[in-house]
C-alpha cells in the first residue's frame, strides 16, 4: 500500500492598514483594551454600511502579484451568511466568485505549489473564554471585527508536513517582504488551516480518503504535528473502514496542541450552505491595468530575485546568498553596508561579517539588526583597511560587533586596541629578532623541522599583540633563520 | 391660526420673517398630534419635550431653521428610540444618527417624532406594524398605504408640516398616492442609506413625503449628495432645485398600456387619464408605450428583496437588541424563510441569479423607453386606499399594490407621486418616472401639474 498525502493550505493574513476593512476604526487590535476600536459599522449596528478600504485592496493586489497571481480588474464582494457570536452582522463580507488575485504559484526547493487565489475579506471578533463568578463565560471583543484579511488558498500540491511548513515560511517571507503584514503566527496575524486527505494505492487500485480541514493550529510546529497526526489517523482509518472521499463526508477537526491530536468538530462539511450572494452595499471594485501597473511598481525585489542577484552580482555562494536574502531587514542592512562600494570583494567581506560575528551577536542578544546602526562609511573603512592589510579579517570580525554596538568607526577601534596590522618589514624584523633570542629551543626545533615555524609565528603575533601581518612575519622569520 | 396646516415653504418663511416662532409651530403640531393620534396612530414615538426645548434655540441662518419634521421609524437618530415598528427593537435607542437626519439637523430642523410603518418596512399598508395600524386621514376605516404610512398620514392630516420616508418599492409613492401627499423617491444612490435600517439594500432609498412639490424639492436638495459612509451613494453634489417650467412644450411623455391592468379601480383610471389631458393642455406630447409587463418586476422584486432581507435581518438574531428573536412578526419570518430558500445552494441559480438577469432586462427596457420619451407617467397604485384588514392573509399584498412602481424601483429610477383626483372621497396618485438622476424633470412636470390643479389644496375632514 502506497500512501501519498494531499495537503492544501488556507492561509489568512491580517493586513496592517491604519483603518479597518469597511470602516475608519483603528485596525490594530493586539493587546488593545477590548471593544475600544469599534463603531456602528464593525459592530454591525442597524443601518450601518460598509465602505471598502482602498489601501487594503491595493495591499491584496500587491500580495497577489508577489505570489505570481493574475489580478482581476473588476472584482466584487459577497456575503457569506452564518451565525456565530463573534460575527456581528451574521454575515462575513468576503469574495467567492471573483477574488482580487487568482492562479499564482510559489516554488519551494524546486517544487512548484500552485496558488488558487488570494481574496479580500474581513476578520471576525474574538471570543474570550473566562470564568466569571464561578461560571464559564464567553466574552466578545470586537476590536478585531472588520480587520482586513487576505485569504491565500493553495492547490493541494503539498505532500508532506515538512513541505507544508516550508510553504508557510515562504508565504510569511513574501508577506513580510511585500510589507503588508508582520505575518506573526503566534500573534495570530497569520493563521493557517490545512486540509488533508490521502491518495492510497493498493494492488493497482487508487483510493482517496475523506478530507479533513484542521482548525485552531497556532504555531509552525503545530501545523506539522497536526498534519502528521491526520496522515497517521487517516491511514489507520482507511485500513479499518476503507471509507473513501465523497461530496458529503468532509469533516472539520480541531487541533489540540496539548494532547497533540486532532478531534472531530463538525461532520458533513459538504452540506454547509453559506448562501453567498453579491454584497448589495458595495459596488464592484475596479482597478485598471494602469492602476495595477502602479502597484506592481511598488513591489520590492522579492527574495528569489535577491538570492539570484547576490550570486551573479557579488559572486556569493548559494549558502551565503540564501542567508542574506531570507529576511528583508537583514538584506536591507547588508545592502546598506556595501552601498558605498558595491563590489564583489566588498560584498564577500561584509557577508562574512554579517553572517559571522554580527549574527552571533544578534543571536545572543535576541535582537533584530537595526538598519539605523549600519553606517556604510564604517564598512567602507574596514574594507579599505583589510584590503591594505592594515587589519586582518580576524580583527575585522572582532571589531565589527563593538562598532555596531557603540556606533564608532571599526578602524578606530582597531587602532585604539593596538590591532592595526603591521606590514612594515623593519618593524616586524625588530620583533622577530627578539622572538628568536627569547626562544632558543624553538629555533633549534625549526632547524631540524622547518614545519615547526608555526610556533615562532605564534610567538611573534603574540608579541605584536596580533598586529603583525602573519604572511610578512613568516617571510622575515624564515629569512633571519636561514 | 393652526400653523401645522402650513406647507414647509410657508412655515420656513413665517419663522424667518418672525410672523411666528418655531415653538409656536412645534406646539401647534404637537396639539394636532395629541388630538389625532388616538384616531390615526401615525407615530411610534413622539419627541415632545426635546422638540419643544430645541424650538427655543434657533439659528435663523439655516435653511430649515426651527422646522419640526416627522421621520420614519427606520432612521437611526442618536438617543432616540428606533424600532422600525418591530417589537424586536422596542427598547432600542440608536447609538448614532443616520446621514439623512444629520443633514436635516444640520439644516436646523427639529425631529418631532418617529412615524409608524410596516414592521421592518415589509408591506404596503402600515397594517403590519407591531404598534398597530395607521389609519388613512381621508377615511380612518381605510389604510394609509405603506410602508411609510405614518409619514404620509401625518402630513396629510396636518399633524406636521413635512416628513421623511423611505422606499424600497413603493413605500414613499404608494402611501403618498393613498393619502394625497407628494412623495418623491429619488434615484438609487442620490440619498445616503447610512443609518437607515436596511430592507432591500440594492433598492432602499430615503425621500421626502410632503404637502407640495416645492416642499419635496427643498427637502431633496438638503438630504441628497454623496456620502462617504455609503459606498452606493452616487458621487454627486447635493441635488439642486430646478427652475420651474412655463409649459411642457417639447416634452414627450409616455403612457404605458401595461400600467392600466384589468383589476384597476375605474376611478383611478379616470383620474390618471384626466391628468394626461391636463399635461397635454400644458403642451406635452403624450404617447402610448409598450413596456415590459409589470408582472415580471413583481417576481424579480419578490426574489431579490426577500434574499436581501434574509441576510439583512440576520444581525438581529446574532447580537440581540433587548428582545428575543421570537419578537419577529409573521411577515418578517415569512420573508426570511423565502429569502433563505432563494439564496440556498441549488436554488440560487434558479431564483436569485435569474432574477438579477431579468432585472437587467427591466433596466434595458427603461433605457429603450427613454430614447422615445422624456418621462413616463401612470397611476401610482392600481387602487385607492383599501379598507383596514385588506392586507391580512395576503402575503403578496404589497407586491400587487406596488406593481406599478416596482419596475422603476428595480431600475433605480427616480419617481414622484402627486395627487391627481379622488375616487369615493379617497385620493388618487399620479406617478412621473424619469431617467436616472433626472429628478429635476420629474419635479418640473409635477410642479407645473400641481400649479394647474387644486387636488393638493384639499384637506381631509377629521
Amino acid at each position: 500500500m502506497k500512501i501519498t498525502p494531499i495537503i492544501g493550505l488556507e492561509v489568512h493574513v491580517e493586513l496592517q492598514t491604519k483603518s479597518k476593512m469597511f470602516c475608519s476604526c483603528d485596525a490594530s487590535h493586539f493587546h488593545a483594551t477590548p471593544n475600544t476600536h469599534t463603531c456602528p459599522v464593525c459592530l454591525g449596528l442597524p443601518g450601518a454600511l460598509p465602505v471598502p478600504n482602498r489601501t487594503a485592496c491595493e495591499y491584496c493586489i500587491k500580495l497577489g502579484l508577489a505570489l505570481g497571481c493574475t489580478i482581476n480588474n473588476e472584482t466584487f464582494f459577497e456575503r457569506k451568511n452564518y451565525f456565530y457570536p463573534d460575527l456581528a452582522k451574521s454575515y462575513q463580507i468576503t469574495q467567492l466568485q471573483k477574488p482580487f488575485a487568482i492562479n499564482g504559484k510559489i516554488t519551494i526547493d524546486g517544487q512548484e505549489i500552485r496558488i488558487n487565489r488570494a481574496h479580500m475579506e474581513e476578520d471576525t471578533g474574538k471570543s474570550v473564554h473566562q470564568t466569571i463568578d464561578f461560571e464559564d463565560s464567553t466574552l466578545i471583543d470586537y476590536n478585531r471585527s472588520g480587520v482586513p484579511l487576505v485569504e491565500i488558498v493553495s492547490e493541494p500540491d503539498i505532500t508532506s508536513p515538512e513541505m507544508a511548513k516550508n510553504y508557510l515560511l515562504k508565504i510569511q517571507q513574501i508577506v513580510r517582504y511585500v510589507g503588508v503584514s508582520d505575518a506573526d503566527i503566534e500573534k495570530g496575524s497569520m493563521r493557517c488551516e490545512p486540509t488533508v486527505n490521502l491518495k492510497v494505492e493498493d494492488n493497482g487500485e487508487v483510493f482517496y480518503t475523506p478530507m479533513a480541514e484542521i482548525k485552531n493550529v497556532a504555531s509552525l510546529t503545530g501545523v506539522q504535528s497536526a498534519i502528521q497526526f491526520e496522515i497517521d489517523r487517516q491511514t489507520k482509518a482507511f485500513e479499518e473502514t476503507r471509507e473513501t472521499k465523497s461530496s458529503t463526508n468532509k469533516t472539520t477537526r480541531g487541533w489540540d496542541a496539548v494532547k497533540n491530536q486532532t478531534f472531530l468538530q463538525r461532520e458533513k462539511e459538504g452540506s454547509a450552505d453559506y448562501r453567498y450572494f453579491p454584497e448589495p452595499d458595495i459596488p464592484p471594485v475596479i482597478f485598471t491595468d494602469e492602476e495595477i501597473g502602479k502597484i506592481r511598481e511598488t513591489l520590492p525585489e522579492l527574495p528569489e530575485q535577491k538570492f539570484a542577484r547576490y550570486q551573479t552580482d557579488f559572486g556569493l555562494n548559494d549558502y551565503d546568498a540564501n542567508l542574506l536574502s531570507q529576511d528583508l531587514n537583514f538584506s536591507k542592512c547588508f545592502e546598506q553596508a556595501i552601498s558605498l562600494n558595491p563590489t564583489k570583494d566588498m560584498a564577500k567581506l561584509v557577508a562574512n561579517l554579517f553572517l559571522g560575528s554580527l549574527k552571533t551577536h544578534l543571536n545572543e542578544t535576541q535582537e533584530e539588526l537595526d538598519i539605523n546602526k549600519i553606517n556604510p562609511e564604517f564598512f567602507k573603512n574596514i574594507f579599505d583597511a583589510v584590503s591594505k592589510s592594515e587589519i586582518s579579517a580576524t580583527v575585522a570580525k572582532q571589531v565589527i560587533v563593538d562598532s555596531y554596538k557603540d556606533g564608532t568607526d571599526p578602524v578606530e577601534i582597531a587602532k585604539s586596541k593596538g590591532l592595526i596590522q603591521v606590514s612594515d618589514a623593519s618593524e616586524i624584523e625588530k620583533i622577530a629578532k627578539e622572538v628568536i633570542t627569547q626562544n632558543a629551543k624553538a629555533v633549534e626545533d625549526y632547524k631540524k623541522n622547518p614545519a615547526s615555524i608555526g610556533f615562532l609565528i605564534g610567538q611573534l603575533m603574540k608579541a605584536s599583540k596580533g598586529s603583525a601581518n602573519p604572511t610578512i612575519a613568516k617571510e622575515i622569520l624564515e629569512k633571519l633563520l636561514k | 391660526m393652526e400653523l401645522n396646516k402650513l406647507t414647509l415653504i410657508d412655515a420656513i418663511k413665517g419663522i424667518k420673517e418672525k410672523k411666528f416662532s418655531s415653538t409656536e409651530l412645534v406646539s401647534d403640531c404637537l396639539t394636532k398630534i395629541e388630538q389625532l393620534e388616538p384616531t390615526l396612530n401615525a407615530f411610534v414615538t413622539i419627541n415632545k419635550d426635546q422638540a419643544l426645548e430645541q424650538s427655543k434655540n434657533i439659528n435663523f441662518d439655516k435653511p430649515l431653521a426651527g422646522i419640526p419634521i416627522a421621520i420614519k421609524d427606520n432612521f437611526c437618530i442618536k438617543g432616540i428610540r428606533t424600532t422600525a415598528s418591530s417589537k424586536l427593537l422596542d427598547k432600542y435607542i440608536a447609538q448614532y444618527t443616520s446621514t439623512v437626519v444629520q443633514k436635516l439637523l444640520d439644516a436646523g430642523a427639529i425631529v418631532i417624532g418617529k412615524t409608524n410603518m410596516d414592521a421592518w418596512a415589509h408591506g404596503s399598508s402600515t397594517e403590519t406594524s407591531d404598534y398597530g395600524p395607521t389609519k388613512n386621514p381621508w377615511n380612518p376605516k381605510h389604510l394609509p398605504g405603506g410602508s411609510s404610512g405614518g409619514s404620509a398620514a401625518s402630513v396629510a392630516s396636518d399633524e406636521v408640516v413635512t416628513s421623511i420616508g423611505s422606499e424600497t418599492a413603493g413605500s414613499i409613492r404608494q402611501p403618498s398616492a393613498w393619502c394625497g401627499t407628494v412623495g418623491l423617491k429619488p434615484s438609487y444612490g442620490r440619498v445616503s442609506r447610512y443609518g437607515v435600517i436596511a430592507m432591500g439594500s440594492s433598492m432602499d432609498c430615503p425621500g421626502p413625503i410632503t404637502k407640495t412639490v416645492d416642499d419635496a424639492a427643498l427637502l431633496l436638495s438638503i438630504i441628497s449628495g454623496h456620502d462617504p459612509k455609503d459606498a452606493t451613494s452616487v458621487n454627486q453634489n447635493p441635488w439642486q432645485i430646478p427652475t420651474p417650467l412655463k409649459d411642457l412644450k417639447g416634452i414627450k411623455i409616455g403612457l404605458p398600456k401595461a400600467y392600466f391592468p384589468e383589476q384597476m379601480k375605474p376611478a383611478v383610471k379616470t383620474a390618471v387619464l384626466n391628468a394626461t389631458k391636463t399635461l397635454k393642455k400644458l403642451g406635452a406630447e403624450v404617447i402610448e408605450l409598450d413596456v415590459l409587463d409589470p408582472k415580471y418586476a413583481i417576481a424579480v422584486y419578490t426574489v431579490l428583496q426577500r434574499s436581501e432581507v434574509s441576510s439583512n435581518l440576520a444581525r438581529f438574531t446574532g447580537i440581540r437588541y433587548g428582545e428575543p428573536r421570537s419578537a419577529f412578526g409573521d411577515e418578517a419570518i415569512r420573508r426570511i424563510m423565502l429569502g433563505t430558500y432563494t439564496l440556498s445552494s441549488g436554488y440560487y441559480d434558479a431564483y436569485y441569479l435569474q432574477a438579477q438577469k431579468v432585472r437587467t432586462l427591466i433596466i434595458e427596457d427603461f433605457d429603450k423607453q427613454f430614447q422615445k420619451v422624456d418621462a413616463i407617467i401612470g397611476p401610482t397604485s392600481p387602487t385607492t386606499a383599501l379598507a383596514l384588514g385588506a392586507s391580512e392573509g395576503q402575503s403578496m399584498f404589497g407586491e400587487l399594490e406596488d406593481m406599478l412602481v416596482e419596475p422603476s424601483t428595480l431600475a433605480g429610477l427616480p419617481g414622484i407621486s402627486i395627487p391627481c383626483g379622488f375616487g369615493d372621497g379617497l385620493p388618487v396618485g399620479l406617478q412621473i418616472i424619469t431617467p436616472q438622476l433626472r429628478e429635476d424633470l420629474a419635479v418640473q412636470i409635477a410642479k407645473l401639474f400641481e400649479s394647474n390643479t387644486d387636488y393638493h389644496l384639499q384637506h381631509p375632514k377629521l
